[in-house]
This record gives structure tokens, C-alpha cells and sequence, in this order.
């Protein structure tokens, strides 16, 4: 075993498709440009050089066709890895992944399966837009059949990958782009995080924060400011959406009886309700004031940076909202 | 059995181009292999109401026996075969089992599904058949499944059926190219029977030219007579071949008809979409009393040997009845199985537990450039 070794987000995820590319014949990564020396973000630099062309692959700008072809390919027994540079693309991909990958097992009763891995990229800032900005978790989580992981740090980035690539059901890894450049240290062999399975990033006993992607550092600093004046909050990085880690969260609220949820997409009708819908049904005895919600309002991210910089939330929005979750009732 | 489906004056001969350099046992094995389907779509229609047990749509093949016979023969179990939603004729052309597809059907858990699918996603995974009622999506499917084969170095082959119904969709032309560029070994048959649902082909698309479409992404077409089983084995014969020697896909237009309503055991004609004239000529052109007057002419099909294949069909079915309808409906634990896999883990790589690090939470976020 290798010392663990430091290195960015992007690296860990090369790393890992570098790594699940030799461990098996079967994997292959494939993608709009992902042969470029660009290698989409930097995660897949010089894999197409080692592992030639017919492991390593372009694809036709076919986000529909592509999703199919990993999953007939995960259908024979290949273990497909398919890049998309911008979550928003993948939407032409919507009938492939929701009619198809996501019912496939459960209407082959059980004896075929399509173990694919999607990756999906979400832009943030200089201008990205509404149409490259989009971070659809709650979509994907809503499907039964479907896994959802949301990394936010290198070393969840490569685990979480390695356990998509060799595990067997179809998943979709959401990463956020603010992460990519952003180090940690990393194990230089290959293993796997299990999905369903959070951590806590920062002990505390007065309120329960949990956030996820790259609202995780955004958490962590905003434990800092709070530290300094005397409330100290226990983060919680779920890591993956769907399955979600109920049993870390509910055991938190229980211990600090306040909740407030951080999630990188709009507020409504997403992973926030479902969390705080889960709390309230398993641990409303437990809760000593209101839910608190910190996400991106309900409107579609603008590309002016005087308007960006109002759409997302940063470490004093999450202080706000765990000082408000403090107040006493009534 | 009663024969549903009477034809009056059929080209008795004609549609069949000709035998030649076919093997009298081969030609039988296509009689046999349309008639069973025939026989069993009947069966199903007739015992479908007012029984109503076998409670899901689905969408028979009566009069479109010759694609699937045609194309099945030349498979090997290791082929696979990814259908639309007029499934029944390619899952028993691909050998699935009729037990199994029957007991589906009554949503019993003895069916190919586990009672989970029905007719309209119904798969044998024993017979590597798949299939599935999103129009087409099937396609780009079969092209990974391809894909899978060629990076294997598998001489296995992937057959893909749609209609002119599906080669409205957009996925079609992505499929197809997707299988040029990378000569995928992959047959794709576009039967073609005029409608989609209650829509005319000629409503639908400004130019009527499936096979010409094909071509234009470098995938080699033909279009033939999708009624004229002898044809279509020929030809798909010819595209399986090359497929297996890496040339790449072809796709074969057949043209054909659905003698049915699109959907169900009923006719439904009384929705006015299509004649009864333009029905009962091809009624007429029959595939299987097609290639029944030409065995007949060249004496290998007799009146002894029809009738020991509609015994043995007969009791087959009768057969398969019996299982479907004592079999039991999957228990109330089924409701949720099957989602996800049950393993979710193999031994390729460690399950390592989260190490503590100190990991700098205050390091700058990444800030996009223009791209």
C-alpha cells in the first residue's frame, strides 16, 4: 500500500477511471471529447492515450443514443462509464435513463440488469447561464432504480466512482464544478464508498446541518463563524442522495433537535423537502423549532455577475438560516 | 382450432419470389415457426375476453409472422434480439418460453418476468430477448449491446426491430449512425406496416423512404416484401453474415401488415383509419398460406405433416394455458424487489472506510473560465 497523496478532485476522478480502466476489460469511458487534452475538466487526461481509442472514446453529439448504448452495453456485461460535460445535455437522455435504465432490473424481474455510470458535471459562475448551470438530483433521486451520489471531496469523488463503475445498478454522479480544483488526500490504491453511507465532517451539539456537494465546504466555514460565537454545528455530508443515509441524520437531529438543510439546486420540490419530510416523519418528537432551508431560489440562475452573485448561497446564508433555526419558538 | 382469419382469393404462389437453394428442411422450419405464431396469437385472442385474466394490453402480430421467422432462424442463443412492443412473433422466433410468456401474460409469478413486465416489456433473458414499448429507445440499446460484442471480439450479433411508426423519432438516426461510424454488428428490421397506430405512413413523413433514410447514414439498406418469409431469410441471412464478419449493420425495410387492431384482440376497424379493401388484400397475401401453396407445390408440405404441426402446436399451447392459469400471482413481498440489485458490490475493488484527514474546507472554489 502507497502513502495516500494529495491531490485535486479532478486528478482523484482520473485517478479512479485510470484505475477501474486497468482493473477491468470490461470498463470503458466514453463521452463528447473525452479524448481531448482537455480531458473534460481535467478528469480524463491522457486516458485515451493509454488505453487507445476502443476503451477511451468521442462520441457523436447523441446524448439520447449514447445513454442507450451504455446501457446495452452494461446489459451484455461491460461496465460503461458515460461523460457528460454539462448535466444540462443529459436531459435528451431523460427516456433512456427513466424509461429504461431506471425499470430495467425491476421488470426483468430481477434477472437482467444495466449497471451503467453517468457522470454529469454542473456548471457555477462566470456567467454559466440557465442552461448550463442545471443540478437535477432530486429528479434522478425521485426515480426508483436510479443511484444519485453528490461527492465533495477528492476522496469521495474517486470512491464513489470506483463504486458506481464495479457496483450493479445504474447511477449518476453529480459533480459540481466549484470542487474541481479544490485538493484532499487520497488513497493511491483503488477502493470504493459505499453508497447510502454519510459522514460527519464536523462534530457539534447544538444544530444539525446537512449539505451536499459543494455547499460541504460552504458548511464548514460557516461552522467556523459559528464556532467563534459559541454554537457549534454538527455538519453532515450525506455523499450520496439516493440511497440517502436517513439513519446519520435522524441520530444528529435527535442529539441537537435543530435541522437545516443546504442543498446546491432550487428550494422547491427537491432534495431539501425530502430530507426535512424525512426528519419530520421520523424525528418530530425530536425537533425544537422549524426546518431551515438553504438552497438556490426559485428561478433560474443569470448569467450577470451583479445577478449570480445574489442566486447563490454562500457560508453567511447557512449562518443566517442555522441562527434563525436557533430562535425559540413562537 | 377456429381460424380467425380467413383469406378469399389469395395469390396462392405469388408472393413468394422463390424457393431456390433453400433447404426443404429450412423451408419447413419457417412453415412451422410462422404457423405456431399464428396459432398462439389465436389462441391469446380468443381466450383473451370475456376471460379477462390475462389483464395487460397487448399488441398482437397476427399477419407479420414472416419478419420475425425470416430473421430468427439465422440466430444463435447468443444473438440478441431487442423488440418493440409486437413482440410475440421475434420472443418465439428467439425460442423464448411460451410457458413463461403465457404465464406473463396472467401476471403470474411464473412468467418470464416474474409477473412484473406483462406483455408490453416481456424478456427471456435465457434467449437473450428483450423488448420494450418506448418507441424505439430499444435501438440505441441494441447498438450497445453491439458495441459490447465488438470490444469483446464476440462474433454475436444484435437485431433490432422497429416500424414506420418509430422511424419518426429522432433516436433512430442517432442509432444509425452511431452504428455506421463504428461498424457495429448489428440488423435492423423496419417493419414497415403503413401505420402507427391509427396513422397513415404518408401523414406522417414528408418523404416515405425508411430504407433510404438508413442509407444516408451509411447503414446499407433494402427494402422487400416483408410477407415473403423466403425473402427475408434470404436477406437477413446476408446482413446477419456480414454482421458476424465485422462489415458492419444493415437494415431491411419489410414491408407488411397488421391484420389486428394495434392493440388488443378486437378489431378496430370502427375507427375509420383504414379500409377494409386495403385489409383484405393483404389478407390475401397471406405469409403463411403464401409459402403453405409453395411447399405445397413442390410436395413437401402434406396434408399429414400441416396436420401433426397444428397436433403438436395444439397441445403446446393447450399446455402452456394450464401452466399460466394454475400458477401462482407473485406474492405481496414482490410488490418492491427487484428495484435495485440485491448485491450491490462485487470483489473487484475494497470497500475502504472513510480515513480521517484534514481536509482544508477553506480552499477557494473553482472559478469557470469561459468554457
Amino acid at each position: 500500500m502507497t502513502e495516500p497523496k494529495n491531490l485535486n478532485f479532478a486528478e482523484a476522478i482520473q485517478q479512479g477511471l485510470h484505475q477501474a480502466l486497468s482493473l477491468s476489460d470490461d470498463v470503458f469511458v466514453f463521452g463528447q471529447i473525452v479524448d481531448n487534452i482537455s480531458g473534460v475538466f481535467h478528469t480524463t487526461t491522457g486516458l485515451s492515450d493509454e488505453f487507445t481509442n476502443d476503451r477511451v472514446f468521442d462520441t457523436p453529439v447523441a446524448e439520447s443514443a449514447m445513454t442507450g448504448v451504455a446501457l446495452g452495453a452494461a446489459l451484455v456485461g461491460m461496465r460503461p462509464v458515460l461523460i457528460h460535460q454539462r448535466l444540462d445535455f443529459m436531459l435528451y437522455s431523460m427516456d433512456q435513463i427513466v424509461n429504461w435504465g431506471a425499470l430495467w432490473r425491476y421488470k426483468s424481474g430481477g434477472k437482467s440488469g444495466v449497471p451503467f455510470t453517468i457522470r454529469a458535471v454542473v456548471g457555477k459562475g462566470w456567467g454559466q447561464g440557465p442552461q448550463h448551470s442545471k443540478s437535477l438530483q432530486s429528479w434522478f433521486a425521485h426515480v426508483p432504480g436510479l443511484k444519485v451520489a453528490m461527492p465533495s471531496t477528492p476522496y469521495d469523488a474517486k470512491g464513489l466512482l470506483m463504486s458506481s463503475i464495479f457496483g450493479e445498478d445504474p447511477t449518476i454522479i453529480i459533480e459540481g464544478r466549484p470542487l474541481f480544483t479544490m485538493s484532499g488526500i487520497v488513497p493511491q490504491e483503488p477502493y470504493r464508498v459505499p453508497f447510502g453511507k454519510g459522514v460527519i465532517r464536523r462534530s457539534g451539539k447544538d444544530v444539525t446541518v446537512v449539505a451536499l456537494g459543494y455547499m460541504v465546504p460552504l458548511a464548514m466555514k460557516s461552522a467556523d463563524i459559528l464556532a467563534e460565537q459559541g454554537i457549534y454545528a454538527e455538519v453532515i455530508d450525506p455523499r450520496t442522495v439516493a440511497p440517502l443515509d436517513e439513519e446519520i441524520i435522524l441520530q444528529s437531529v435527535r442529539k441537537t433537535g435543530r435541522l437545516v438543510i443546504v442543498d446546491p439546486a432550487w428550494k422547491s420540490f427537491g432534495v431539501s423537502a425530502e430530507i426535512g419530510a424525512m426528519v419530520s416523519e421520523q424525528a418530530y418528537s425530536s425537533l425544537k423549532g422549524p426546518i431551515q432551508r438553504v438552497a438556490f431560489p426559485d428561478g433560474h440562475a443569470p448569467t450577470s455577475v451583479a445577478l449570480e452573485q445574489l442566486y447563490y448561497p454562500d457560508e453567511n446564508h447557512i449562518t443566517k438560516a442555522v441562527l434563525a433555526s436557533l430562535q425559540p419558538e413562537g | 382450432m377456429a381460424t380467425k382469419f380467413e383469406t378469399q382469393n389469395q395469390d396462392r404462389g405469388k408472393v413468394i419470389s422463390s424457393t431456390r437453394g433453400i433447404k426443404s428442411s429450412t423451408l419447413i422450419d419457417l412453415y412451422y415457426s410462422m404457423l405456431r405464431i399464428r396459432r398462439v396469437q389465436e389462441a391469446l385472442i380468443d381466450e383473451y375476453h370475456p376471460a379477462d385474466e390475462m389483464r395487460c394490453p397487448v399488441h398482437f402480430c397476427v399477419g407479420q409472422e414472416a419478419p420475425p421467422v425470416g430473421t430468427c432462424l439465422h440466430l444463435e442463443k447468443g444473438d440478441y434480439v431487442f423488440s418493440g412492443h409486437r413482440s410475440h412473433g421475434y420472443y418465439l422466433g428467439k425460442s423464448g418460453s411460451l410457458q413463461g410468456l403465457f404465464a406473463e401474460l396472467y401476471g403470474k409469478s411464473t412468467g418470464t418476468n416474474n409477473g412484473k413486465a406483462g406483455h408490453q416489456e416481456i424478456s427471456d433473458e435465457n434467449v437473450n430477448f428483450y423488448s420494450g414499448t418506448i418507441l424505439v429507445g430499444m435501438l440505441a440499446i441494441a447498438a450497445g449491446a453491439a458495441l459490447g460484442f465488438q470490444m469483446r471480439g464476440e462474433k454475436k450479433v444484435a437485431v433490432t426491430i422497429f416500424g414506420d411508426g418509430g422511424a419518426d423519432q429522432g433516436i433512430v438516426y442517432e442509432s444509425l449512425n452511431f452504428a455506421a461510424l463504428k461498424k457495429l454488428p448489428m440488423l435492423f428490421i423496419c417493419e414497415n406496416n403503413g401505420y402507427s397506430t391509427y396513422s397513415r405512413q404518408e401523414k406522417r413523413q414528408g418523404l416515405c423512404d425508411l430504407s433510404g433514410r438508413a442509407r444516408a447514414f451509411g447503414v446499407r439498406a433494402r427494402r422487400l416484401d416483408g410477407n415473403d418469409v423466403v425473402s427475408v431469410y434470404r436477406a437477413a441471412g446476408q446482413a446477419i453474415a456480414r454482421a458476424r464478419r465485422g462489415e458492419g449493420p444493415t437494415l431491411l425495410e419489410l414491408d407488411t401488415y397488421r391484420w389486428c387492431g394495434h392493440v388488443g384482440p378486437e378489431n378496430d376497424d370502427h375507427l375509420e383509419y383504414r379500409s377494409s379493401e386495403e385489409l383484405q388484400e393483404w389478407m390475401d397475401r397471406c405469409p403463411i398460406v403464401a409459402l403453405e401453396a409453395a411447399l405445397q407445390d413442390k410436395h413437401i408440405l402434406g396434408s399429414a405433416l400441416m396436420a401433426d404441426m397444428e397436433h403438436r402446436i395444439s397441445e403446446e399451447i393447450a399446455g402452456a394455458f394450464e401452466f399460466a392459469k394454475s400458477s401462482p400471482f407473485p406474492r405481496p413481498d414482490a410488490l418492491l424487489t427487484d428495484v435495485f440489485a440485491e448485491r450491490d458490490w462485487n470483489d473487484v475493488v475494497p470497500v475502504r472506510e472513510y480515513p480521517e484527514t484534514d481536509y482544508d474546507y477553506s480552499q477557494p472554489e473553482s472559478i469557470p473560465g469561459p468554457y
